[in-house]
């Protein structure tokens, strides 16, 4: 057997309106653990419990075992000679996590020098050693800001300056949130080399595809208590309970083939030619052609940065363009309308649905017999709407917002990752949906996703944006045909 | 309570939503108010009437409160002094309040050089510091409320102009206002269902610091005797008046001192940030 570096004992949660049931688990040295599970079913509190530095009103509850080391999980602070030294956290959004106003490799030897003691100088070379061996050039990341930074540099930078300490043990929470697939993979890789060094590795997530990568074993938590536990292989291929099952099924690679795209016919919708946006003296796309028919849906997919919010902004006529035109359907301008990636950020969140509603109504005299049906369509309670947009969760919101654009009776849709945010089941709901009402109402849609496979399940065309100066990858738009 | 109903977005509930210094500071300045404004119902003396005869008087029925130097009743005058103050307090709050929201939203939302002509007006007048334009407008035109109150409002705008334009410029650039303006809601709209909601706790907290701080410029004035003249009843005008007479009458002289210390008081903990 090798050595138990953590093992949690009845480790629970409990608090305003919180409860977490109490869990076990142990982490060998070299061992990875995963614990997965939607938006709010409590993971990052059980690695805020671990850490101890669980929000105040809320208690830990159980036994931890560090290295040999018993603590009681309530109280936290006899935990925090252990930070950096023998327990590193990568917190979530890691540009959050990072001084804005300190050069990234500083503050990598800050950890070099505070933590291990080391002098100025030497924590100054092992922090250069550290960035070059996460693939960061001495160039480009050493002295700049972190919001100069890509989010996976800021990521690459935040896992260095949390690991210069040499803890044995990393928490990862939500490592990959809001990166596209391929950076998503090389943070998968930077965390699975840590038990590969003989630590071991506790990664907190909503995404499948990364528990999958990094195997080990995984629990499932769902609304704080533990829905089935298992190594990653077993789980993710042949899960027991139900919840798993359908988690698993919602997987866009796993979404049933589309329909074929019924014949698009009319006039397009929008059509740009020609165009051309630059930012910061680069292009992010040129000479770009599209033309998008009522009820055809279209993907775009591209690395993050590559201009995809910027195309819709373009063509929303948000933005003006750099060269070329952009010409929208004759007819009304509000018929052009947006999802938002961040449902709660689309809403003023200090009125109740029902009064934002109202608003809409009255400001364009709509039918307001039109909601209640769309409302059950799309599966939303009437009860929702005395709530704020921040008493909801994100996928009901998201919802609600689709039933916002539908009442304008929108031509063309630019949904920006509406779903990126949400849990796969709530995603793949939603997405369904919004497909289904847009070709029944003969809308056009865009669809932005960093998720290729979901693009390939939903859309009858699929544009794909490069980066840098190769702008327009060869399957341009009228091209390709997915 | 009336106050923070009208300013801030609070529904019906606002009082239990309320911290316990804010009720405090509510409770206070509503006794306050009541007495600068049921006075001259309740106590029918003219605070500048002088009686010679009958100086310095401890309180008795016909002057509950006393008299000063002069023979005047004092809570007749105390009363006059918190009116006048509270007077202040509001037109100078109003009109700094309202020029510095409305350009603090024009610079914020339009940007540009409208917004750099207003930003580079606001610092110029930072950089004289406050109490200079006040003694400035006060050198000018002495013993005039009206000169008073422009000096102080001139130097309250900015805060408002550079708290509300800071919020405007973030929530401007913000998806939620993106997609109201592209669901076809215009400018009054955006500020009143988006902006203003946002805005209306820091206007609030400005206004509640804002309003002390005129009143105590006021008082600060009239102690040194630059600010109104008498036989107006003004709490610094009747400190200095009292202060040769703390021994014989010390409760006179401890009149307009703890009236404002209440006044101011009662703003502070009004303006107090929630902390929860």
């Amino acid at each position: 057997m090798s050595e138990i570096l953590l093992e949690g004992h009845a480790l629970g949660v409990h608090g305003e309106g919180v409860s977490i049931a109490p869990v076990d688990f142990s982490l060998a040295r070299g061992g990875r653990l995963t614990l997965l599970g939607e938006t709010g079913s409590g993971k990052s509190l059980i690695a805020q419990a671990i850490m101890g530095t669980l929000p105040s009103g809320l208690a830990a509850s159980g036994e931890l075992t560090i290295e040999g080391q018993a603590y009681a999980a309530a109280e936290g602070a006899t935990r925090r000679a252990l930070w950096g030294r023998r327990l590193a956290l990568l917190p979530q959004e890691p540009w959050h996590a990072l001084d804005p106003t300190m050069a990234s490799g500083a503050q990598v030897a800050e950890s070099h020098r505070y933590l291990r003691g080391l002098g100025r100088r030497r924590a100054r070379e092992a922090a250069r050693r550290d960035l070059v061996g996460l693939g960061l050039g001495l160039a480009d990341a050493e002295g700049s800001l972190p919001g100069e930074l890509s989010g996976g540099m800021a990521q690459r930078v935040a896992f260095a300056a949390a690991s210069a300490g040499g803890a044995p043990l990393v928490i990862a929470d939500e490592p990959t949130k809001g990166l596209d697939a391929p950076r998503r993979d090389a943070v998968v890789r930077l965390l699975a080399a840590t038990p590969q060094r003989g630590g071991a590795l506790l990664t907190i997530t909503h995404d499948i595809e990364v528990a999958r990568r990094l195997g080990g074993e995984v629990i499932l938590l769902r609304r704080g208590r533990v829905v089935e536990r298992g190594p990653a292989e077993r789980l993710l291929s042949a899960p027991r309970s139900d919840y798993a099952k359908r988690l698993l099924e919602a997987e866009p690679s796993r979404w049933p083939a589309p329909p074929p795209p019924p014949a698009t016919c009319g006039e397009p919708v929008v059509e740009a030619r020609g165009l051309a946006k630059w930012r910061g003296g680069r292009a992010l796309f040129r000479d770009l052609a599209l033309s998008l028919r009522p009820g055809e849906i279209v993907g775009v997919v591209g690395p993050s940065g590559c201009g995809k919010s910027t195309l819709g902004d373009l063509l929303l006529g948000l933005t003006g363009t750099d060269a070329g035109e952009v010409k929208r359907a004759a007819g009304h301008r509000l018929a052009f309308q947006k999802l938002y990636q961040d449902p709660p950020a689309a809403f003023s969140p200090h009125w109740s649905l029902a009064r934002l509603l109202d608003d809409l109504v009255r400001r364009h005299r709509l039918d307001r017999t039109a909601i209640a049906p769309l409302m059950t369509r799309l599966g939303l309670d009437r009860e929702l709407l005395a709530r704020r947009p921040g008493e909801i969760s994100g996928g009901e919101l998201q919802r609600f917002a689709i039933l916002r654009v539908l009442l304008m009776e929108p031509r063309f849709l630019f949904a920006d990752e509406p779903t990126s945010r949400l849990d796969p089941i709530t995603q793949r709901d939603t997405l369904a949906l919004l497909v289904e009402l847009a070709r029944e109402r003969h809308c056009a849609v865009m669809l932005v996703s960093h998720d290729p496979a979901l693009i390939e399940r939903l859309c009858d065309r699929r544009l794909v944006l490069g980066q840098g100066e190769a702008v327009l990858a060869p399957e341009s738009l009228d091209a390709q045909a997915v | 309570m009336k106050l923070s109903l009208a300013l801030g977005a609070a529904p019906a509930d606002g009082w239990r939503r309320l911290s316990t210094r804010r009720r405090l500071g509510l409770v206070l300045l509503g006794l306050l108010l009541a007495v600068a404004w049921l006075t001259p119902w309740l106590h029918d003396a003219d605070p500048a009437r002088q009686q010679l005869t009958r100086i310095l008087e401890s309180p008795t029925l016909a002057a509950p409160l006393g008299t000063d130097h002069l023979g005047r009743d004092m809570l007749a005058r105390t009363a006059a002094a918190l009116r006048l103050s509270l007077d202040m307090a509001l037109l100078s709050v109003v009109s700094a309040a309202v020029p510095g929201i409305l350009l603090g939203v024009i610079a914020g939302w339009r940007g540009g050089w409208g917004d750099r002509v207003l930003g580079g007006l606001a610092d110029a007048c930072l950089a004289l510091p406050g109490l200079l334009l006040v003694l400035l407008l006060a050198a000018i035109a002495p013993g005039n409320f009206w000169a008073l109150y422009v000096g102080i409002a001139l130097v309250l705008w900015i805060e408002y102009f550079r708290v509300v334009r800071a919020r405007t410029r973030v929530l401007v650039a913000s998806p939620q206002l993106e997609a109201s303006r592209l669901l076809g809601f215009g400018p009054g709209y955006l500020f009143r269902r988006h902006l203003w909601p946002e805005l209306a706790p820091q206007v609030l907290t400005l206004a509640a610091f804002g309003a002390a701080s005129a009143i105590l410029a006021m008082a600060a004035l009239g102690f040194v005797s630059v600010g109104l003249r008498p036989p107006t009843a003004e709490l610094g005008l009747m400190m200095t008046e009292l202060l040769p007479y703390y021994h014989e009458a010390p409760w006179a002289m401890a009149q307009p001192i703890l009236a404002l210390c209440l006044l101011v008081l009662s703003l502070n903990l009004l303006a107090a940030k929630e902390t929860k």
